[in-house]
């Protein structure tokens, strides 16, 4: 580990995050180049966090564009404020403006409502953009993003081309519900994260839940990664831990039985099938952690 | 680093000229002074999937490790028996090799009660089309495909009528002043359906699977999000072979990794891989999903049942198209057809054109 790596392992952990090693040389890696991060991996091992992180590691916003099959440019990048363009057209009106006037006025700045990207890019101190769940948008808005990854430049027909003042640090996630595009992978650092360890996981729990007791935290954490060795449809991610870990302290839960898990195990499992199968092999699975 | 690039290009990562500068850019940063620190920027650089990493990996420790070369690109791809290989092309191409024996008569292929009804060729049981008229038939084939194109584009566009656009509508009046006279209309947005489809291509198949792949590659060129699998005792995504111009040269590679061709089938087996595997990239609450067997099905039909039910619960339509239900007299009393006809939206007959174009209706009510 070199010793920038290190260092900001130490202020990520000072902020209240855990992140190992790797994820950290990327991270470093990322500021330093000024390329985007494409961070790929099931559902719940804190991808969403990777750029929280970041962002407070480096103080300044963080600006969050969710995607969704159907998203377009008009609630990605910017949208003219049709309302006032009426009213100022009317007034304007009676005032005998050219229209050529008229035109330049409304298609000002302050017509403009400036949505995700546009805001990142003209945002006066580089930001965090995260473009979340890419993989969730139309092909074709991922095309329009490469141009935008690549010059960091949005054209707008009426005004012109708007260049990126600051760079913005931008991470995108994908949980791989469909491949993305090789031309926007080879714009990308790529980083895939994995479920946790046992030892980041502990660390991330002990770190959220520093009250429960120790053998407790330490038993669920293994409990977790058995689970997550069966065969599940929904396999339980570092937010299910943490919500069930918080449902046993907030029950006062003293150690792990057959009992308190069947009661909680909605907290970690999200689908009947599942729920029935480990109620099936729950003695099997504490018997295992046991040992 | 140009050399490490170099062998990592060799080894198949898609490593350009940028990423090289970018790698020396890094290892200057001073990544370069500690071996964890370095293969984990330069492996966030290279690789561009999870799968790529032990690729990487090995080509790291060779190259900067010096360790003992064992080429990471070239694990065994398990080459099956190449007879059956080599059969079951001919069989894909259409030429059933002279003498080759009749697959065996299941259950209900036994009551063929003929087909006397027959018109055209257009009504022509694909099983019984002989070797002459298959370039006739697939001269007709395109020409109803394009047929059919048609009359879904119309479909699309007479629908186009939405919503105002205000945007638009603020620019056409400018001229009039705020009177907005002429009002743009939003045009619906092409609505994008996915359609996914499976196709057996087990023994009891052998007479329509090349029809229907060859119909399955031909929707490709005109619908443009197609997802197709074929399977027997296990499931193969072909969605990239389709890709190619000419339908030879996807059979050619569908069958350098297509195993067990005509072999048995295990169709609960297969739809519970594509569950587990595919089904959540693929399907969505608009893809139309579409399974083309015949239902004769060697597994537990409680299995099939299963699946299907997964299938059915993120798809917004599934049809299922049996090229036997063509056949006077047939009903769907094979264990796993039954099991599964109480989920099926649609069930319908495949073995001629006629039936096939009848997906008209399927794909453009959704």
């Amino acid at each position: 580990m070199i010793e920038e790596v290190g260092q900001m392992m130490e202020d990520f952990d000072d902020l209240g995050y855990v992140v190992e090693e790797e994820l950290a040389t990327v991270l470093l890696l990322m500021t330093k180049l000024q390329k985007p991060l494409l961070l790929e991996g099931p559902p719940g091992v804190g991808k969403t966090e990777a750029s929280k992180i970041i962002a407070s590691y480096q103080d300044t916003d963080l600006i969050r564009l969710q995607c969704y099959e159907g998203l377009d440019v008009n609630s990605a990048v910017y949208e003219w404020n049709y309302q006032r363009q009426l009213l100022s057209i009317k007034i304007s009106e009676n005032k005998n403006t050219p229209a050529s006037e008229v035109e330049d006025q409304i298609f000002g700045e302050d017509f403009l409502l400036k949505r995700p990207l546009l805001k990142a890019i003209t945002a006066s101190k580089s930001p965090v953009l995260l473009i979340d769940e890419i993989d969730r948008a139309d092909e074709e808005f991922e095309a329009f993003l490469l141009e935008l990854l690549s010059d960091f430049q949005i054209s707008i027909p009426e005004m012109g081309t708007v260049q990126a003042v600051h760079r913005p640090i931008v991470i995108l996630t994908s949980n791989r519900t469909r491949e993305l595009s090789d031309a926007l992978k080879r714009r990308c650092l790529y980083h895939w994260v994995d479920f946790p360890s046992f030892a980041k996981e502990y660390a991330i729990l002990k770190k959220k839940n520093p009250e429960v007791d120790e053998e407790l935290l330490r038993a669920i954490v293994s409990f977790v990664a058995q689970l997550r060795h069966q065969k599940l449809q929904k396999i339980p991610g570092i937010a299910e831990t943490l919500d069930w870990a918080n449902a046993l302290a907030t029950l006062q839960v003293q150690s792990l039985s057959s009992e308190v898990i069947e009661r909680t195990l909605g907290c970690i499992l999200k689908s009947n099938g599942d729920i029935d199968m480990v109620k099936g092999s729950l003695d099997s699975l504490l018997s295992e952690i046991a040992s | 680093m140009v050399g490490f690039s170099e062998l990592c290009r060799e080894s198949g990562l898609a490593v350009g000229l940028s990423h090289t500068q970018e790698a020396i850019q890094a290892s200057s940063l001073g990544f370069i002074h500690d071996e964890a620190s370095f293969r984990y920027g330069l492996r966030s650089l290279f690789c561009t999937c999870g799968e790529e990493h032990q690729i990487f990996d090995k080509c790291f420790d060779v190259f900067w490790l010096k360790r003992k070369h064992t080429y990471a690109h070239k694990t065994s791809t398990g080459s099956t028996n190449i007879t059956k290989k080599s059969k079951s092309s001919l069989v894909m191409a259409g030429f059933k090799p002279k003498g080759a024996e009749e697959p065996k008569e299941m259950e209900e292929a036994s009551n063929v009660t003929g087909a006397s009804k027959i018109e055209s060729l257009k009504y022509t049981d694909f099983s019984k089309v002989a070797e002459m008229d298959s370039d006739f038939l697939d001269e007709l084939t395109n020409k109803l495909l394009q047929q059919l194109n048609h009359r879904l584009k119309r479909k699309l566009q007479q629908s186009k009528r939405g919503p105002i656009d205000i945007r638009q509508s603020i620019r056409k009046n400018l001229s009039n002043g705020a009177e907005l006279i002429d009002l743009a209309k939003q045009r619906k947005k092409k609505e994008k359906h996915r359609l996914v489809i499976l196709l057996d291509v087990s023994g009891s198949m052998d007479k329509y699977s090349f029809y229907l792949l060859r119909f399955v590659w031909s929707l490709k060129s005109h619908l443009k999000n197609i997802e197709a699998f074929v399977f027997s005792t296990h499931l193969v995504r072909i969605t990239e072979f389709l890709q190619q111009e000419q339908l030879t040269n996807t059979l050619l590679e569908m069958s350098h990794h297509a195993r067990s061709w005509s072999g048995g089938t295990k169709i609960g087996e297969c739809l519970a891989d594509f569950n587990e595997q595919y089904a959540k990239r693929v399907l969505n609450g608009r893809s139309i999903t579409i399974i083309l067997s015949d239902g004769l099905d060697d597994g537990a039909p409680e299995t099939m049942s299963e699946e299907i039910q997964k299938i059915k619960l993120r798809t917004s339509k599934l049809v299922w198209l049996n090229p036997l239900k063509g056949m006077e007299g047939y009903a769907p009393l094979a264990r796993g057809m039954a099991a599964a006809l109480p989920l099926v939206d649609n069930f319908q007959s495949a073995h001629n054109l006629q039936s096939l174009m009848e997906l008209e209706n399927i794909l453009s009510d959704v």
